[in-house]
């Protein structure tokens, strides 16, 4: 009878261990997953990056010019702002030497604006998803650290993040970017320094709520290492926290960038939407009108932050389903 | 005359997976005057009742048929504003967690005063004078009316919002659940106040609780919801006296009673039905110990079954013998009670060489030397210590202090940092196969004594030794062998379990921690375990997520998931508290069955003071963070010596509507443990105090039977000259 039922046990035993195995991981991608089901928006900010991410990567392949280098005509002159060819009276390039082929027009040294809008999306993701992670990762350790261990720890590391909040944060980019080489990576750098403050707020708040309840007690009383119950008990359930700052994070960095960019203190020699902007600004196309080399970054911009909102958005609409029924 | 009648009334809540009848043609007339108790356990449809009279549904809620009359009005009927007027003027109600509906930025008496302008149209000054005498009725100090609800304790906060019920004299008062939560004490205290209100204004109540010791307190009928209808309505004293429904039969045999304390409790097996989609018969068949074939497709009405009590039950003439046979607890509960029936109780007290087990003043003598116990099948199942085994676990003037507002933040701020006494000073053994017993108000430390016991928190002073091993200087590796040896059980065991895991992972989190590399073996411990807490087949429970389980299923794995390690040591804090009445006693005997399986020393942490003499062999009471009392199980309870210990067993409400507890004598509220006494921990809520008490520590009295008390009653200062009370702790 015992025998019958130890084999019983075991042979179940065998057959359910597999799929059980990183059941942690799997049910963080069905929470990302459910995110993006339940809200179409979502899922619409997802599809922009996911386009704005092909665009990026294939870059030199879509863009027709290269993006810096001034374009020249028959004679060998910059061929200043040109019309887009769908506005440019016909036959006027064919008299300038050029053949107008140029969907956005040039801009006033002759660099096409085309091809600066696609490698822009380049150094937008790369500040953008960088910023992201570096913000959400020091975020989260801080807030786990911070929550868990509480103490001094937590001391140390909150006032920290006072004095984070205590700082400005354009002109302290400003400052970075005076210290060293002008550079997409320095508004980075401000970013991971000065905003993991939020992340990490919130992520320890959210631990001291998990660190209160008896199965983290449960963990302990079972012999769970701290490492170990940072790690399997209380970080899986804080991650969609993480993923939301992150996506929000997204959003502030392009935005930042942009700017910073259009205040001029962005690398010249990287093309990016908010430097395309201050190029604009500097040459005065607002006052020729050229809405064709201002208004495509700045939609750019637009689309980009709407998109990290949105999915920002998703993950709070399933973390705090209350504001659903607002 | 009857103010309220309700017919057939069927109240319906949308979900996503269908709608559900809350409440399914539910019949009742309250007369004026009456107190009726309406019981039943948690999702029976006794709020959704409530909320349907008052109409305060939820937005997914509806009524679906039937009528509600109140005072010859179809409240169903009645335009919005009409109903709005008779809220709380004629039918007042208290909801559940009342406590917490007080506005905490107004004074509470404000909030009264407001409420009888607005509502009463009182002016300001007889307002004012209403309000004082509310207070004056409710036994509030009529001096705290302009205090906040933070500044009131629980139980003060309770008795306003009784006066801000009945502010404007209603002719229905409707009370769910106004004592849960609430300190044995406080309980008494409220329960006082209802019943003398009921009396002195001649008040109509309509009671919802889960417990039927307060009922029988201050009800004289009932109603037994189950599954969304009535399924017995009776005078009080018939019903607690013959019950006639198998339920309530149940119910009564579930329940522990301080004064006739049963062998073994029941638990009623099973859950009650699924309301989506509820069976053709009877809902209780399932669960019914006396079901026939007849049951399980003839829906019984609700008929009279005798003067003056309904029933719905298909078997209501044969019910003396159903009575009768109901009384064999295994007919409840075949496995587990058969094993605890007619075992008698481990004799932990006699040390077998009649010498006194401990002398007078001598703390460190509160349990004896070891000593198998003459009981033939605890032998067996226990791992039989020698006659001078030491204790498995030695407590020793062991005391615990927090510090609070201090840390950086405070420092900053300018707080003053505070201590926090805890636990002071206490001492005790615990023995293989032993079960302990620790009671008391919140506040009294008996939690803080648990985390010490499992070494959640380190002592600050005194020794605590297990299995020899000093706990305070063990080093890693000591550590996780203490911690496959003692594990914990917590109350609420909704929190207990990491969410995101499964069952299986949960269980076998533990092996995984202690280095069993083989997962098939741990599968196998893991459904063995599962298989001994009665969840069977174990197979099911395994890929599980814990918001799939009912409370008394996810108690169950939270004991599994104690015991998975074959741990020595038990320490279980409230380990039903936040359970339904009718699952309470399954979870409790599975523990105690186990308890002896294993050989295992458990350590209770219960304010239920029936509980802890259903389930321990001694019980200790705790007050101020020290051992008051403490001795074997009966001997505390039948023939306490502490006046503490006196005041909580007086004010245990008893399931007996013939039996009326008597006057509390001692205050509600326990004072905060900031600072250290120089004498009695007790003295300034002591109905006995004296002169030594303030002065003096209270010495250790010991009888032979190992039961001692820390009092001076029984000291050499028991001729101390007699204190007013007030004089020793002004208000």
């Amino acid at each position: 009878m015992q025998q019958e039922a130890s084999v019983r046990n075991s042979a179940a035993g065998g057959a359910t261990a597999q799929f059980r195995q990183g059941s942690a991981i799997r049910q963080l991608w069905e929470t990302n997953l459910e995110v993006f089901q339940r809200d179409k928006m979502a899922l619409f900010g997802l599809f922009v990056f996911a386009i704005f991410a092909i665009v990026a990567i294939f870059a030199p392949l879509i863009a027709p010019n290269d993006p810096l280098t001034p374009l020249k005509n028959n004679d060998g002159d910059w061929i200043k702002d040109a019309l887009p060819y769908w506005l440019a009276e016909p036959g006027e390039d064919e008299a300038e030497g050029y053949s107008n082929t140029f969907l956005l027009g040039t801009t006033n040294i002759g660099r096409d604006i085309y091809s600066q809008l696609i490698h822009g999306s380049r150094s937008a993701l790369l500040v953008g998803f960088s910023a992201a992670a570096a913000v959400a990762v020091i975020g989260t350790v801080v807030g786990l650290l911070a929550g868990y261990y509480g103490g001094w720890v937590d001391a140390i590391l909150m006032r920290a993040a006072d004095v984070a909040f205590g700082v400005p944060f354009i002109p302290f980019i400003i400052v970075i970017s005076a210290f060293m080489d002008p550079s997409i990576w320095n508004v980075v750098v401000a970013m991971a320094v000065l905003l993991w403050r939020d992340t990490g707020r919130v992520i320890r708040s959210q631990v001291l709520v998990i660190k209160e309840q008896a199965f983290v007690s449960a963990a302990r009383v079972s012999g769970a290492s701290d490492l170990r119950i940072i790690f399997v008990y209380i970080a899986p359930s804080i991650l969609p926290l993480s993923f939301l700052y992150g996506s929000f994070a997204i959003a502030w960095a392009i935005l930042t960038e942009a700017s910073v960019s259009f205040l001029g203190f962005s690398d010249p020699e990287t093309i990016s939407w908010g430097f395309m902007l201050q190029d604009a600004f500097n040459s005065l196309a607002l006052s020729r009108e050229a809405f064709y080399w201002i208004v495509p970054p700045g939609l750019c911009i637009m689309l980009t932050v709407m998109a990290g909102f949105f999915i920002g958005r998703g993950y709070e609409e399933v973390l705090f389903p209350r504001l659903r029924r607002m | 005359m009857t103010i309220l009648s309700i017919r057939d009334l069927k109240v319906e809540y949308a979900t996503q997976d269908g709608a559900v009848e809350a409440v399914d043609g539910v019949s009742l007339d309250v007369a004026e005057g009456q107190h009726l108790g309406l019981i039943g356990e948690s999702g029976c449809g006794k709020t959704t009742l409530l909320k349907a009279i008052v109409q305060v549904l939820p937005r997914n809620g509806r009524v679906t048929g039937g009528k509600i009359m109140f005072k010859g009005m179809d409240l169903m009927q009645l335009p919005a504003a009409e109903m709005r007027q008779l809220r709380w003027r004629e039918i007042a109600t208290i909801p559940q967690a009342s406590m917490d509906s007080l506005n905490p930025v107004q004074r509470v008496g404000g909030q009264l005063i407001k409420l009888l302008r607005v509502r009463g149209g009182y002016d300001k000054r007889a307002a004012r004078r209403r309000a004082v005498d509310l207070f004056d009725m409710v036994g509030l100090d009529t001096e705290r009316l302009m205090h906040y609800p933070h500044e009131f304790s629980g139980g003060m906060k309770q008795r306003a919002v009784i006066a801000m019920a009945l502010a404007l004299e209603p002719s229905l008062l409707i009370a769910d659940e106004p004592v849960t939560a609430l300190d044995v004490i406080v309980q008494h205290q409220i329960l006082e106040v209802l019943r003398e209100l009921e009396q002195e204004l001649n008040l109509t109540v309509m009671l919802i609780t889960h417990d039927i010791s307060v009922v029988a307190q201050v009800c004289d009928s009932v109603a037994v919801m189950y599954a969304g209808r009535i399924v017995e309505q009776a005078a009080a004293e018939p019903f607690f006296a013959s019950p006639a429904h198998p339920y309530s039969l149940g119910l009564q045999q579930a329940f522990p009673n301080l004064a006739r304390p049963r062998d073994v409790l029941v638990s009623i097996e099973g859950y009650p039905p699924d309301l989506r989609e509820p069976p053709a018969g009877c809902r209780f068949a399932e669960r019914c110990p006396f079901v026939q074939e007849a049951c399980k497709e003839h829906d019984p009405r609700l008929e009279i079954v005798g003067d003056n009590r309904l029933a719905a039950c298909l078997r209501s003439n044969e019910m003396d013998a159903l009575r009768a046979r109901a009384e064999d607890p295994t007919l409840w509960q075949h496995v587990e009670v058969a094993q605890l029936v007619g075992q008698p109780r481990p004799d932990f007290t006699d040390d077998g060489r009649g010498e006194p087990t401990a002398r007078p003043s001598d703390v460190s003598h509160l349990a004896m030397a070891g000593q198998s116990p003459a009981d033939p099948h605890k032998s067996e199942t226990t791992p039989a210590d020698g006659v001078d085994a030491p204790p498995l676990l030695e407590m020793r003037d062991v005391s615990k202090r927090f510090k609070i507002g201090g840390g950086l933040a405070g420092l900053l701020r300018g707080d003053k940092e505070q201590t926090v006494y805890a636990v002071n000073n206490i001492s005790f053994t615990l023995r293989r196969g032993e079960s302990l017993g620790l009671a008391g108000e919140s506040g009294c430390g008996k939690s803080t004594t648990g985390k010490l016991l499992v070494k959640l928190l380190d002592a600050s002073d005194g020794e605590i030794t297990f299995a020899g091993a000093d706990l305070s200087s063990v080093d890693d590796k000591d550590l996780l062998a203490f911690r496959s040896r003692v594990q914990l059980m917590f109350q609420n065991p909704f929190e207990a379990l990491n969410p995101r895991f499964t069952l299986y992972r949960s269980l076998t989190e533990p092996l995984i921690i202690h280095g069993w590399k083989d997962e098939n073996e741990r599968t196998r411990r893991v459904v063995e375990t599962l298989d001994r807490v009665n969840l069977r087949p174990a197979e099911v429970f395994l890929d599980k997520y814990p918001h799939q389980l009912s409370g008394g299923q996810l108690q169950r794995v939270v004991l599994a998931r104690a015991l998975v390690l074959h741990p020595d040591f038990l320490v279980a804090d409230e380990p039903v508290s936040m359970l339904d009445v009718s699952v309470r006693a399954g979870i409790l005997n599975t523990t105690r069955r186990l308890a002896r399986e294993l050989g295992l020393a458990t350590v209770y942490i219960s304010h239920d003071l029936s509980l802890l003499q259903y389930t321990c062999d001694r019980i200790a009471i705790m007050y101020l963070g020290e051992i008051v009392e403490i001795g074997p199980s009966n001997e505390v309870i039948n023939n306490p010596q502490h006046p503490y210990t006196q005041a909580l067993i007086a004010a245990v409400p008893v399931p007996d509507p013939t039996v009326e507890n008597p006057p509390l004598r001692i205050r509600e509220g326990v004072p905060r443990p900031t600072e250290q006494f120089i004498g009695c921990p007790f003295a300034q809520r002591c109905p006995e105090v004296m002169e030594a008490c303030l002065s003096v520590r209270p010495p250790v009295i010991a009888d032979e039977r190992a039961h001692q008390a820390q009092c001076h009653l029984y000291g050499e200062h028991r001729d101390s000259p007699k204190l007013e009370r007030d004089a020793a702790a002004p208000r």
